[in-house]
This record gives C-alpha cells, sequence and structure tokens, in this order.
C-alpha cells in the first residue's frame, strides 16, 4: 500500500478528459449518471475487427487539436493527452512558469501506426514468410525512421510536454490501471511536500488501437467482457485552495498480490475509513464481471446503494481509465452533486486503486 | 527523514552474470562490446552491441545463473509456457533482482517490498505477423481465428514486473516506469523516495531492458543513433571523433531499504542515496536541449535534496553516450555548472564497454558507482582517446583511476527530454 501522503493539503485546481463525451469535462460525471453516454461500434477497429462495440473518441476540432507536423510524429494517447493537456492549462490558466509545473503520467502500450506497420511487414514477407535479410535490407527502409520511436511509451507525456513547456519533475508509468494512481500519488507527494508548487497527472490510452484489440482478444479479456474505451484525463494539483476545484483527500493503491490476500477486507477498510454520506458518491471503473462483483459486494456491505460504473458508459481505457473516473468524479463534486466522491479502480492488471476528492468548503 | 541506503545489488550485462563481472570488467578497463550473435545481423547497418552472452535463452540457462530460489517456481513454467523467454530483458531482470535480493539478504520478512522496475519499451516479434500476412495486408479475420496462446506481436511492458511480483510474492505497491533512458533512475529515485516518506520500508528496484533484437537495432539505426562504425570501439564517449551509441542489453537491480531497517537486520549498506532530481527537456523527443538547461535542473535538483554545495562531489558518472549532440551538452552543462571544480572532477562514461541499455542504463551506471564506493577504483570511459575542445571537462580515459571518493553524480537523460541525476554517498 501506498498511503495518503501526510503533508499539506493539495487541491484540484482544473482538469481536462478526452473522452467519448467530448472535449470537455465539465458535465463528464453528469453525463454518466444519467446514462447519456453511449457505446458505438469503433471505427478505429471497423476495418480490422469489424463491428466492436466500444467508447471512442470523436474527431477531434482542429482548433484545439496539435498542429499536423507535431500530428504525424504521434502516438494517438500521445494526440490525445496533448489535446488534454492544452485543455487543463487553460481550464487552470497556468501560463506563466511551466518549465516548473511537475508531469506524471500513466501511459499504454506502443500504439504506432498500422499503414507504417504494414509497409515494414510487406517488405519484409514474402509467401507468409518473414526473414532477417528482407527486413534489414527492405523492411526498415519501407517505413518513416520514427516509426518505432513514436512507439516508445514514454513519448505519450514527452510529446505534450514539449508541446506546452512542460518541464517540470515528471515520470511515464506503465499502466493498465494503477500506474495511472502512481502518477497521481507522485503528484500529490511532490505538491503536498512543497518539493513542486503545481502538478498534473493523468493517463492517456486507447483500447482500440488493431494490435492491442488484438491481444486483448488473445489474452482473454474480450472474453470475460472487456469494453474498450480510449481517452486522456488530468487533474491539475497545487496546495492554493483560493479557486481550487476540490480537495485531492486521499490517493492510494494496492498490489495484485495484496489484492489476492485479502480484498474484502481492504475494501471493508477503505469503506470504514470513508464512511459513506448520502451526499457522497462511489464510483468506480473496473473491467469484467469479477471485478465489478468484488466492489458492488462491498459498496453494498458498506451501505452503498448506488454507484456509478463509468466503464459501463466509458469502456475500459486502459491507462487513461482511473483518470476519466476521477475527472467524473470531479464533476460530480464541482456541480454540487456529491460531497465527496470515492473513486475505486481495478484494472487489468489486477490491482486496485483508491482516490477520494472532497467539496472544498 | 528516514534514510534510503542500497542494500544489495545485481547485474546482468555484456560482462555476463552477475555484479562482480561488471566491477571486474570496469576495473580492468576491458570492453564486452561485441559482433551480435543472438540473430543474424548480416543485412543490418549496425552489427555490434553490448550483447550479453546468450543466443537464445532456455531454461537451463536461467536456472545455471539464478542461484538458489527460496520460493514457488510455478511462476517460471507459466511465464515459459506463454514464450515469455523470448523477451530478453525479462530474464536479465530476473537473474538481476534473484542476486540483488540474495546479496540483501532478504527472506520472508522482506516480502513487505515494494517493486518499482524501469522497463524498455515492448519487443515486437515482427515474425508474429507472417502467417496473416497477404497482398491486401494484416488479414485480422484470420487472426482471429488462431486461438493460439502466449506471446504474440509485442510483449506487455510489465511482464517483468509481474514475474518478479509474483515470485517473491511482494506485496507492496509495484511501480513500473517507463520514461526510455531515464527510467532507470527514476525509478531508483522513487524507491528512495517511498522510502523517505515511510511510504515503503523496503523497495526492490533497478531496471531491465534489450533492445538487441531485429527492430529495435534497425529501428535505432534508421534514427542515425548508433555509430555508423560497426567497430567493437563504436561507441567513443567524449571522444573528438565521436559519432554516435552503442546498444546494449542487461539489467540492474537493488535492495533500497530505510537505513535502520538494513542494520536492525544485520545487513550493512553498500551505499547512501543521497539526493534526486528530475526535469524535463520540453524541446525534442530525438535531440536534447542545445543549452543544457533542463539537465542542470536535474543536477540541481538532486543537490539541493542531497543539502550539498557541486565541490562535495567526488565524481560524476555521465550519460555519455557517444553521440555528438549528447556529449556536447552534458559536458557544457557539467562545466556551467560546476565552475572550477569541473577541471578536477572525474567524469566518465561507461557506454563505451557495455553500450546503452536503454531503460536500464541509469540504474546499471549506477551499479558502476558501486565500484568506486567499494573498491575505491573510478570506472574508465573506454575508447576515449583524444579530448574534444567542445567537452571540456575532466574525462577519466580508457583507464581506469584509483581514488577514493565519497559523493558520485549519476545522470541519465532519456529520448523524449525526461532527465534524472541520483547522487549516491559512501556508507561508513
Amino acid at each position: 500500500m501506498c498511503p495518503s501522503n501526510q503533508y499539506q493539503k493539495v487541491y484540484v485546481q482544473g482538469a481536462a478528459a478526452i473522452s467519448a463525451f467530448g472535449m470537455d469535462w465539465r458535465g463528464l460525471g453528469a453525463a454518466i449518471t444519467a446514462n447519456k453516454i453511449t457505446l458505438s461500434p469503433a471505427r478505429q477497429l471497423a476495418d480490422s475487427h469489424g463491428s466492436v462495440f466500444g467508447s471512442e473518441v470523436a474527431a477531434i476540432p482542429a482548433a484545439i487539436d496539435v498542429d499536423a507536423r507535431a500530428c504525424k510524429l504521434m502516438s494517438y494517447p500521445a494526440r490525445l493527452n496533448a489535446v488534454a493537456l492544452r485543455q487543463v492549462l487553460y481550464d487552470t490558466g497556468w501560463e506563466s512558469a511551466r518549465d516548473e509545473i511537475a508531469f506524471y503520467l500513466g501511459v499504454g502500450a506502443s500504439g504506432g501506426s498500422v499503414a507504417e506497420l504494414t509497409e515494414m511487414l510487406r517488405a519484409s514477407i514474402v509467401d507468409q514468410t518473414f526473414t532477417l535479410d528482407r527486413f534489414g535490407t527492405a523492411g526498415l527502409a519501407a517505413c518513416n525512421p520514427l516509426f518505432a520511436f513514436q512507439l516508445m511509451n514514454n513519448f505519450t507525456l514527452c510529446h505534450g510536454a514539449i508541446v506546452h513547456g512542460i518541464g517540470g519533475p515528471n515520470s511515464a508509468f506503465y499502466s493498465r490501471g494503477n500506474g495511472t494512481v502512481a502518477a497521481l500519488s507522485e503528484a500529490m507527494h511532490v505538491v503536498a511536500s512543497g518539493e513542486c508548487g503545481r502538478a498534473l497527472a493523468g493517463g492517456a490510452d486507447s483500447a482500440l488501437h488493431p494490435v492491442t484489440w488484438a491481444q486483448l482478444c488473445r489474452d482473454g479479456y474480450v472474453d470475460q467482457g472487456f469494453i474498450p474505451g480510449e481517452g486522456a484525463g488530468l487533474l491539475a494539483l497545487s496546495r492554493e485552495s483560493t479557486h481550487a476545484l476540490a480537495e485531492l483527500s486521499r490517493c492510494e493503491f494496492h498490489s495484485a498480490i495484496t489484492l489476492r490476500a485479502g480484498a474484502a477486507r481492504l475494501l471493508s477498510d477503505i469503506f470504514q475509513d470513508f464512511k459513506p454520506n448520502v451526499d457522497d458518491r462511489v464510483l468506480f471503473s473496473a473491467w469484467g464481471e469479477p471485478s465489478r462483483e468484488m466492489l458492488l459486494h462491498a459498496c453494498n456491505e458498506s451501505g452503498v446503494s448506488t454507484v456509478i460504473d463509468i466503464a459501463a458508459c466509458l469502456g475500459d481505457a486502459l491507462a487513461a481509465a482511473p483518470a476519466l473516473a476521477w475527472v467524473a468524479a470531479l464533476d460530480l463534486v464541482v456541480t454540487g452533486n456529491a460531497s465527496r466522491a470515492l473513486v475505486l479502480n481495478a484494472g487489468i492488471d489486477g490491482g486496485l486503486g483508491c482516490v477520494v476528492l472532497r467539496r472544498v468548503v | 527523514m528516514t534514510t534510503a541506503v542500497i542494500s544489495g545489488v545485481g547485474v546482468v550485462s555484456a560482462f555476463g552474470v552477475g555484479a562482480a563481472n561488471l566491477f571486474d570488467g570496469l576495473a580492468n578497463a576491458r570492453s564486452a562490446v561485441r559482433l551480435i550473435r543472438s540473430f543474424d545481423v548480416s543485412h543490418f547497418p549496425t552489427r555490434v552491441a553490448g550483447e550479453v552472452d546468450v543466443a537464445a535463452i532456455e531454461r537451463h540457462w536461467i536456472m545455471q545463473h539464478v542461484g538458489t530460489i527460496n520460493a514457488d517456481t510455478t511462476v517460471l513454467d507459466e511465464f515459459e509456457s506463454i514464450g515469455a523467454w523470448r523477451d530478453r530483458k525479462i530474464v536479465f531482470g530476473l537473474l538481476a533482482a534473484m542476486e540483488a535480493w540474495r546479496t540483501a539478504h532478504c527472506g520472508i520478512a522482506e516480502q513487505e517490498a515494494g517493486l518499482v522496475m524501469a522497463l524498455g519499451l515492448e519487443q515486437a516479434f515482427l515474425e508474429d505477423f507472417a502467417p496473416f500476412f497477404n497482398d491486401k495486408g494484416i488479414d485480422w479475420q484470420a487472426e482471429q481465428a488462431v486461438r493460439s496462446t502466449g506471446f504474440r506481436y509485442r510483449s506487455d511492458v510489465d511482464l517483468t514486473a509481474q514475474l518478479l511480483s509474483r515470485l517473491l510474492d511482494l506485496t507492496g505497491p509495484t511501480i513500473v516506469n517507463a520514461s526510455a533512458c531515464a527510467a532507470g533512475g527514476l525509478a531508483i529515485a522513487q524507491a528512495a523516495s517511498l522510502i523517505e516518506r515511510d511510504a515503503a520500508s523496503i523497495v526492490l528496484c533497478g531496471g531491465a531492458d534489450s533492445m538487441v533484437n531485429p527492430l529495435g537495432i534497425g529501428g535505432m539505426t534508421r534514427l542515425g543513433a548508433p555509430s555508423p562504425r560497426c567497430e567493437l570501439d563504436a561507441c567513443r564517449p567524449f571522444d573528438r571523433r565521436r559519432d554516435g551509441l552503442v546498444i546494449g542489453e542487461g539489467a540492474a537491480m537493488f535492495v533500497v531499504e530505510a537505513e535502520q531497517r538494513a542494520l536492525n537486520r544485520g545487513v550493512k549498506p553498500l551505499a547512501r542515496i543521497l539526493g534526486y532530481g528530475s526535469s524535463q527537456d520540453a524541446y525534442r523527443v530525438t535531440a536534447p536541449r542545445p543549452d543544457g538547461a533542463a539537465a542542470r535542473k536535474a543536477m540541481q535538483s538532486a543537490l539541493k535534496r542531497a543539502r550539498l554545495d557541486c565541490s562535495a562531489v567526488g565524481y560524476i558518472n555521465a550519460h555519455g553516450t557517444g553521440t555528438l549532440l549528447n556529449d556536447a551538452a552534458e559536458a557544457r552543462v557539467i562545466r556551467d555548472l560546476f565552475g572550477a571544480h569541473a577541471d578536477r572532477l572525474p567524469v566518465s562514461s561507461i557506454k563505451g564497454a557495455i553500450g546503452h541499455l536503454m531503460a536500464a542504463s541509469g540504474a546499471i551506471e549506477l551499479a558502476a558507482c558501486l565500484l568506486p564506493l567499494q573498491r575505491n577504483i573510478l570506472p574508465g570511459t573506454a575508447h576515449h582517446q583524444q579530448k574534444d575542445p567542445h567537452c571540456a571537462i575532466n574525462v577519466i580515459g580508457e583507464q581506469p583511476r584509483e581514488e577514493k571518493v565519497d559523493v558520485i553524480l549519476s545522470n541519465s537523460f532519456g529520448f523524449g527530454g525526461q532527465n534524472v541525476s541520483v547522487i549516491l554517498g559512501r556508507y561508513p
């Protein structure tokens, strides 16, 4: 367990969410609560896998998109993150001294262009046989030299940081759930301890990349009810309570092994500590029925009758899933629909994340 | 504040399996860069690497090197059944972790440990697409019809961490740092941070990576990063004739724990982690910021956290990739930050000897920093023969230097612009 920090209080100053709901985070929680976001056949998988229902981001408006030249070098999650960064910086008004802002991000698998991959394979495969001599002589020459490097996982963070000049302490955590909570935990720590005045944290990812989807199918997640999603979610943190949207009062994550050893007790402890009231909300982002049932059971045991299931609306956006859930929770807190929001995530990594946002009094 | 110390270390490098092999290789001024043997490179423009001496990894090779495992090894069978050894970094991480665990005398009481691992990008298996590839491209329908299990197309980034946490039954927080060449240093910094803020009392941490594979070598070559010369001295850090890096592979793992915890169980620490700092260039993904401002900030931040003045630093283990831009930028920053002290401050890079281990580079270079602290030997810079006026710092040449230093700074600057500096101190 990674306990909450004991230093100064940490506040949320702004947020961003790029999701199937749209390019704005305000209204996301309400839309999910009202079941206004529906799954639809994923365009990105139509050519490769036919009709797969998922939660897909609509076309990004040119006014907020990264410019075409930068876009060409980015994986799709990197582009989503760059757009989310633009939005959160606008939301907070953080215009100055961006080189001091810390940035921690949950990132997913590599997500290069399938068209580039196809060209490389076409030059390397003859009669369904891949050979190193063809790859070495022709395959490598057939693709954009940056192909392999737009794939680097940390570039999801770095492209955005470059576009927007974010230069403080930073790390990219590989995430299929908990890595993104680790990112928020680090951001919370550097702010709470006074190491940084401001920090950004969240996740960006897509489960709708054909190779990622093929792997999720092969690994059995799809058979167990995995709904693909995508997006980017960011929270902006500082110790400044003026104009704060909410207080980030808890952030912790537990490994799959800890969970296997006693999920019921762990969840019971979390709820006992949270002590849900009638004007609090519990949101969860869990993949598959077993995780969903585990969280529902814990909610029932604690007397929580209504839970908001993020994955039912937004699918599982892998590294982005917890972050989108936090932002939805923030929306509920800000609009007065909740005094506090407890967000639980159980990603395909088997871990458990727990975040609490509290209305600023 | 709780002090974080290193109480165990494990290494896999081109010098062989085991930290002693790395220390011996560096202490004896050897270079382990060689012609790649693990796959046929005859049609590749780059044919040398700091390659670990094993072709196709099999279970008997793992068991030969792993030593005694006081744990249920069923998980190894499971990983073997999915073809996990195809991704070499998984095995390197396993071997290094087991050595670190063993040398730190860890047992059941240490299963509360957290795990912070720096891991490189997925290894791509392009040959897996071949059975489904036709004139129109990848036939995804045919791909779906085949229900074989195991690795396909690319390995998951976090498999090494999954393997270690399950094998050792670690119950602490598990974090996978995917920050490219800065990841190794960041992982150790984060482990120290977890200790300092009492979020963990012990952490198994470090990095593992291998880009010694067709797409890794080929992609880097297309980017122009490796030296175009396929010679054993291809990487010449800070040398006037330098023309690129050499790719390496391997792992370095550490047990980092609270000082008092180590002492309570009778383990003498190998070093103290005094400070660390990170920054982001926010410039370009494949080139360092020319003014080095962000790299300087990372070093300053590490010094500030360590509460040390520049003059306290006795040796710098540089990122020193052997590329034209990186070495010049790093040298400029060291000169600017350390001022007159830079004239006598020894600096070296071990990348000429073992290659650039990418996500594991920061970790293995911190392991190399234990050589001065344990044996009073500063590693040399393999193949550095001609000084470059654009790198006006005190670079140690090919021969290691006998000198006792108490404070060491290690730099890692990554693709994407992420920078990290870590400061180690001698344990009395």
